[in-house]
Formats: structure tokens, sequence, C-alpha cells
């Protein structure tokens, strides 16, 4: 494959990545408000939070002020992200391979920003790629991550297949997103051994992508690579791996919105707009019609029909 | 009968059964219940049984389904069960879950932690079928192969393909009634996925779109509560009777005047109890009445149609049910005027009133809403009434009700009144939010019909009773009472069960019963022993 077609290829898949990435957060985002549903524990409730208490342990709790502790909440999450702290505590046989797969992401995303820093400093002339930082640090952030992600997908992708309850659950698809996650990490790590001036020539190419230059010179590994990456990114966002957005909203929309409607606020507003649709169930006890609104129906108790 | 179930046998219709649950593949009990030639078996379902209903998941029957008369018949509850998975996902049918559920449907990735936080897998070893995920992933296979577009060409593809007929929507509505929704599978979830919430959504299903529920849930549940007003059964007027019966067996008990106020205007507490408890546990309300008037609480119960009865058993299964519950509940508090409405022992209806009906009792319907015990912690430290805590020295320890624990986060009050009240308190383990269910959640304590109860004690119990009969292993015979405290009605209905079937109170001393009966126990002004230790 030629150089341009690999940057008129990148632009296309990253040109989707960004707009359905969009798409799919804004989704989830934008879904309507619903019943409460937290779950303890909830870390932001201040002095409770620690064993799993709420404001609801306080009688008469509307009449107390609500405080919230947002340093826990933060640490809470901190932990689950870069260290998979549930994981570590309910399946620690899961943890030894699924720690090193997220955390060589994580590794990777980092050297993706050294990589695009040292690419805009180098098209730009305001820092050289000869720089430590984007010389050696770099490749070796990837390097390190590269080599962690591809232990991980292959300990994943065994445990898969080796452990019931995860194989019987575990569709061609899944194990599809392992191996091209694998894939990924292992053309990367070929390429960082076997390509000389790995750190020059993935430079180069991210320059290429932000001057359109199609001129620019790639190894076959790389160019392998890069095909891989930003393939993997524009499939991502159709895919369960966009759990690590989901992850926000699950927690903090759901297990940790313990929010009481205030009287005249948004949230009731929004109730209100709600409750005011029609819905179309068919169970005889629904007594819906597809013009009663969620008022009339739960205010419907059957009263009227009994006395008929 | 092999155990290799894979999600697509769902929909085989040449497996009689998709499994089979034997009690000796069960975790052992400690002694003395660990051998199981000792324990009434499971009670047989008959072959003309079998005939009569539907019987094809585990061989146990949890909501006995006929037979459909016809293919016709069977395709039209197929059809409308792909209806009720589209309905699942729209919002105006299903905004009260939809993100929740959506998030859920989208997102598992399949690790399996959720399993082995399972108290139904873990009794029973590992049983494939009882996986939080096996009912899970049913479901979002069904909804990508029949709902999504394109779904029927990919989803042989993705290897998710997976049949769609009568067997597979007859086993999946009795699977549904395997889980108690206690949400600790969802608490451990890496992701945030909750597969109890998609069984409480599949119940849905079957509810609001098939017409299809437990008859203790629906005709004798929240039917029976919006005609006559309780579950119960009682009207008003019995429950008038029944209160004021109470209050003269507690005044002969306790040497304490006792009376409950019904319908007053403006007062500041309106209990609603689980009017269960009038009939089964009456001594329940008895001890709320004498603890609320001994601190001077102006409080009443109401007579009000559902105002009485606390139950909602639409929690369970049914949002419509549920919404109109509540609303009753509301219009209760607010034709009298309370200042406030308190949950008495009951978790279901705690959740239900408290935190669920939050977004629901909007507008002129928001009244005030807590739980009883942060208002019994005010009143046992509040120096109004005098304790002997010694009056309380044998073992006592204490069930965490799930919705009470877990759902709203309620968990030292109770404890700081057990520790004060109770010398020889000791916790389970775990406890606290990370309980294990009582196995009678999500409305289970109250279905027993065929070979139901049976599952209930050996399977959705066995962990609870084994932990139970755990946390007394320092004075384990029966000559050293114990007591087991369940501050909610279903749990307790459910752990009379599994004391009984086990036979704990003969081999071990341990008998059971709420909160108050404890505090008035410890009571000094209460002269006789308030618990009785024959109860069940």
């Amino acid at each position: 494959m030629s150089a341009s077609t690999l940057i008129l290829l990148s632009y296309v898949l990253l040109a989707i990545f960004a707009v359905f990435f969009v798409l799919k957060s804004l989704k989830m985002a934008r879904m309507p408000v619903h019943v409460r549903w937290e779950l303890a524990p909830v870390p932001h409730e201040k002095g409770r939070g620690h064993y799993g208490g709420s404001y609801l342990e306080d009688a008469e709790w509307w009449t107390k002020p609500r405080e919230k502790d947002h340093v826990a909440e933060a640490t809470y999450m901190f932990k689950e992200i870069l260290f998979l702290k549930a994981l570590f505590e309910h399946k620690r046989s899961l943890w030894w391979f699924s720690f090193p797969f997220h955390f060589g992401m994580y590794l990777l995303i980092g050297a993706v920003v050294l990589l695009a820093l040292g690419a805009l400093g180098s098209v730009t002339g305001l820092v050289g790629t000869d720089m430590w930082l984007f010389a050696t640090g770099y490749p070796l952030l990837a390097g390190v991550g590269y080599a962690l992600g591809l232990l991980g997908a292959v300990g994943l992708f065994l445990t898969r297949m080796v452990e019931k309850g995860m194989a019987n659950s575990t569709t061609y698809a899944t194990y599809f997103n392992v191996l091209l996650l694998g894939s990924l990490f292992g053309t990367g790590l070929w390429a960082s051994f076997s390509v000389s001036d790995f750190s020059g020539q993935t430079l180069g190419f991210i320059g290429a992508l932000f001057t359109a230059d199609m001129s620019v010179e790639l190894a076959g590994i790389l160019k392998a690579h890069f095909l891989l990456a930003f393939a993997f990114l524009a499939y991502l966002p159709f895919t369960q791996m966009m759990h690590f957005v989901a992850k926000y909203f699950t927690y903090h929309e759901i297990r940790w919105d313990d929010e009481p409607v205030e009287p005249g606020g948004k949230m009731e507003k929004e109730i209100l707009e709600l409750l005011g649709q029609s819905p179309t169930w068919a169970g005889p006890h629904v007594r819906a019609d597809g013009k009663k609104t969620w008022v009339d129906i739960a205010t419907d108790t059957g009263a009227q029909e009994a006395e008929k | 009968m092999s155990d290799k179930v894979r999600v697509k046998d769902i929909g085989k219709k040449e497996l009689p059964m998709l499994s089979e649950v034997r009690p000796e593949e069960l975790i052992p009990l400690p002694p003395p219940y660990d051998k199981v030639e000792d324990l009434p078996g499971f009670k047989e379902i008959t072959d003309e049984k079998k005939e009569r209903v539907v019987c094809n998941l585990d061989g146990v029957i949890a909501s006995a389904m006929p037979h459909p008369e016809s293919p016709e018949e069977e395709q039209k509850y197929v059809d409308m069960f792909v209806d009720g998975l589209k309905k699942l996902l729209s919002k105006e049918n299903n905004w009260t879950f939809l993100q929740p559920l959506t998030l859920s449907l989208e997102y598992c990735i399949g690790c399996q932690t959720c399993a082995d936080a399972c108290h139904v897998f873990e009794a029973t070893g590992g049983k494939e079928i009882y996986r939080p995920t096996y009912r899970s992933e049913v479901w979002r296979r069904l909804v990508n192969k029949y709902v999504k577009p394109g779904g029927k060409l990919i989803a042989p593809l993705k290897g998710a393909d997976i049949d769609l007929n009568w067997t597979t929507i007859t086993r999946l509505y009795e699977l549904t009634y395997r889980c108690n929704l206690c949400r600790r599978c969802a608490q451990v979830c890496p992701v945030g996925v909750d597969n109890g919430l998609i069984a409480h959504e599949l119940r849905k299903l079957f509810s609001q779109e098939l017409g299809w529920a437990p008859t203790e849930l629906h005709d004798k549940g929240t039917e029976l509560q919006l005609e006559v007003g309780s579950s119960t059964g009682m009207n008003s007027v019995v429950v008038k009777d029944n209160i004021e019966f109470i209050d003269e067996d507690m005044t002969d008990e306790t040497g304490i005047e006792t009376e409950t106020p019904f319908d007053k205007e403006d007062a500041d507490v309106l209990l609603i109890h689980n009017a269960g408890e009038m009939l089964a546990w009456p001594e329940n309300p008895g001890a709320f009445a004498i603890i609320l008037n001994a601190a001077g609480i102006d409080w009443t119960l109401s007579s009000e149609e559902v105002g009485y009865d606390g139950v909602n058993y639409g929690l369970f299964y049914d949002d419509v049910q549920l919404a109109r519950i509540a609303i009753k509940h509301s219009q209760a508090a607010q034709k009298l005027n309370a200042k406030r409405v308190v949950m008495g022992e009951c978790g279901h209806q705690h959740k239900a009133m408290v935190t669920i009906a939050d977004r629901v009792l909007v507008g002129d319907l928001a009244v005030k809403r807590e739980s009883f015990l942060p208002l019994l912690e005010e009143i046992v430290f509040s120096g109004k009434i005098e304790f002997d805590p010694s009056k309380n020295d044998f073992p006592v320890t204490l069930h965490d009700p799930c919705n009470i624990v877990r759902n709203l986060g309620i968990v030292e009050p109770q404890r700081r009144i057990l520790r004060y009240l109770c010398p020889q308190f000791r916790e389970m383990t775990p406890h606290g939010v990370d309980n294990y269910c009582c196995g009678g959640g999500s409305g289970f304590a109250i279905m027993s019909g065929n070979n139901y109860e049976d599952w209930r004690n050996n399977v959705s119990g066995r962990v609870k009773f084994k932990q139970i009969i755990d946390a007394f292993q320092d004075q384990p015979g029966p000559e050293v009472k114990k007591y087991l405290c369940a501050p909610c009605s279903n749990c307790k209905g459910q752990i009379r069960d599994l004391l009984n079937y086990y036979g704990a109170l003969d081999k071990s001393g341990i008998t059971y019963g709420g909160l108050v009966e404890l505090i008035v126990n410890a009571m000094v002004d209460v002269k006789e022993p308030f618990i009785k230790w024959e109860m069940f």
C-alpha cells in the first residue's frame, strides 16, 4: 500500500471514529432521566461512603444539609480506572491479564499524546524530534505499552476459551475484538523492535497526517500497524469496547445517582414531560390505548371497570 | 442430564428440561444440617401436572403456565414477546429504566465477576442456568437478532444465534423467577452492568405485554391490593379490628396501655406497615405502638384503602402496578396531611416508596418519606425510654434486608441500636452492603406453589441459612436460645420457612423476629419477656 493511500484511508477511518464516537457518547448522555436505582456504596456520601451509608440514615433527611465528598468519589474512580479495583477485589484470576491489557492501553494513549506533540512540534519547527522525550521516552512508553497489552490480550483470549462461564457467553465477535487488539499490540511491538528508526518514522507519519504530505516513507510493518490502529478506532464505537464511556454513566448516573427530586426543579419538569407520554403496553391490566398517558394509566386503578 | 448448557440451548424444544436441581449437588451446609437424606426432598411434579402446565426449565415451577391450545396461540405469544422486547427499549414505554437497561444490554464484557457474587449460583455449585449472565445473554442475543436491524443476518456471523419460540419464552419467563433481584452481582461488576435489573425488566415485559405474572404477585398481590386495599385481602374495617385486638394483647402482655391511633389528621408521622405483619407477626405492629407512644411521638395509621398496607409488589414485576400503589400511599398521607410517611419493617416498601417513587410522585403527589430506622435510633438514644440491655443478653445477629441496606444505604442506625441494646450482638459474614439476600427477595417469600418453596429453601435461601448457622458457631446447640433480627417482612417470611424447613429452633435454638421486638424486650417498663422463643 502506498503512503498516499494509507494517509487517505487514515483520514476516512479517523473521521468515522470521531463521528460515531461522539454520536454514541451523546446517545448515552441524552437518555431520559430514569427512576432512582442507586446501589451502595455511594462514595460521595460524606463520612458514610466507606461503609455504604447514605443520607437516608438521617431522620427527616430533607431538613439536613447534604454534604458530598467529591474527593472520595474521584479517588474511587481513579483507583477503578487506573488499577481496575473491582476486578482486583472480586475476580483476581482475570485481573492478572485484564490489568496489563488496560494499563498497556493507557501507556499507549500516553505514547500517542507524545507522538502527536512531537509530530506537531516537528511540523511547526518548534521542537526537534531528537529531544529525549520523543526520541527515547516515546518509543520506550510505546514499547512497554505494546508488551503489556499483548500479554493481556493473549491471557484474556485463552481465559475466555477455557473458563466455563466466559466460554459460554463469549461470541465470535468478542474473540475477534481481543484478536484485533492483540494484533495491534503485536505489530506495534514488532515494529518497535524491528524498525531501526521507529521513533523518526512514526513521528514523520503523524506529521504527514497533519500536513497531508503524501510522500512520507514508512516501513511495511508500521504501515500494517497504523492501518490496524485506525481500523480499530473506526470499529470501536460499534462495539462493547465502548464500555469505558458507558462506565461513566453506569457509575455516576445510575449507581451513584441518589439525587432527590426538587419540587419545581429541572428534573421534576423532565419527569412530568415523560409522564405525559402514551405507552402502548398490551397487558390487559395496563389498560393502555395508545392515547392514555402514564399519568392516566397510573391513576386508573380499575375502579371504573369494577363499577361497570 | 449434562450441565454443559449453552446459551442457545434455551430454545431447544427437544430437551424436556434445560437443567435440573439435585439436592446432593448443592453446596454443603454445616452440621447438623449436612445430611441430605435427613431433609425432605423436592416435591415431585407429576406427569399429569406437567401435561397441564409448563415445566421445562429446571423441574421447578414458579408460575404455573398452562400449555397453549394451538400452534397459533404459541406464535401469538412469541410475537407479543418481540413487541415487548422493542417496548422495553423505547422511551415512551420504558423511560423509567431505559438508560440503565440499554447500558446493561450493550456493554457487558462477559467477565463473569458477577457469578461469584450470586448466592443462587453459589448455592448450586455453579449451575449454568443460574449464572447471572445466562438469562442476560439470552435476552441480549434475542434483542440483537430480533430487534436490531439486520440482526437475523448478523447473529450467526457473530456466533450469537438463538431461536425464538414458545420454549424459549416460557423458559426465560421461569428463569426471571430464579433471581432475587438483590443486585449483589451489580455491586461487583467492573462496568456497572446490572443483571438483576435485566431480570426485573424481563419480568416487566412478560407482565406488561403478555399479561404473565405469578398469581401471588399479581392476582393475589397488586390487583387484590388495589381492589380491596391490601394484598392480605383485609379491608379497612378488618385492619382496624385486628389492630384493636393487637392493642389489647399488647396491653395484657406488657402491662402498658397500648392504643394505636387511626386517621389522626396533621400527625407528625404516618406509619405504614406491611399489612402481613398484622396477621403473621402481630407483635411487630404492637411493639411499634408501644415504642412510639412511650416516646411521645405524634403518629397515626391510616385506614384509607391501600394506605394501611405498605406492600408494593409492583416493584418486583410491573411499573404500572408499582406507580398505582405508590400513588395510593401518597394520597393516603395527603388526606391526613401527615408531615412525613414512615415505612415500617418492610424492605421492598422502603425501596418502592423512598427511592423508586421519588421520580414518580412528583408535583402534587410529593410527600416526605423515610425509613423507620432513623426514627427508632432517635427514640432509643433520646433518653425518653429507659432500657435495660441485660434483658437482651442472648446471642443476636442481624440480617441486612437488601432493599434497605444495599439499595438505600441505611446501614448503621440498626447496628447502633443493636450494639447498645444487645450485649451479645454479632455480625454475619459478610454483612452490611455486602450481605447475602435471604433468598425470599423480589416476591419469592410469598411464592410457594408446586415445588417452588422447596427450591427457595434449598437453593435461594441456602447461603443465607449457612450464614445464620455460622454466626452462632460459638454456641451451636439448642440449649442457648438465639435471635436472628430481620427487620423486613418478606425476609422474615423466608427466614421463618428456612428455620422451619431445617428445624433450626430444635437443632440450634434459633428463632427470629424484627428489631422493634428487641427494643420492647429491653424496655424497663415491660416486666415480662416480650420475645417468645416458640414464635413459629
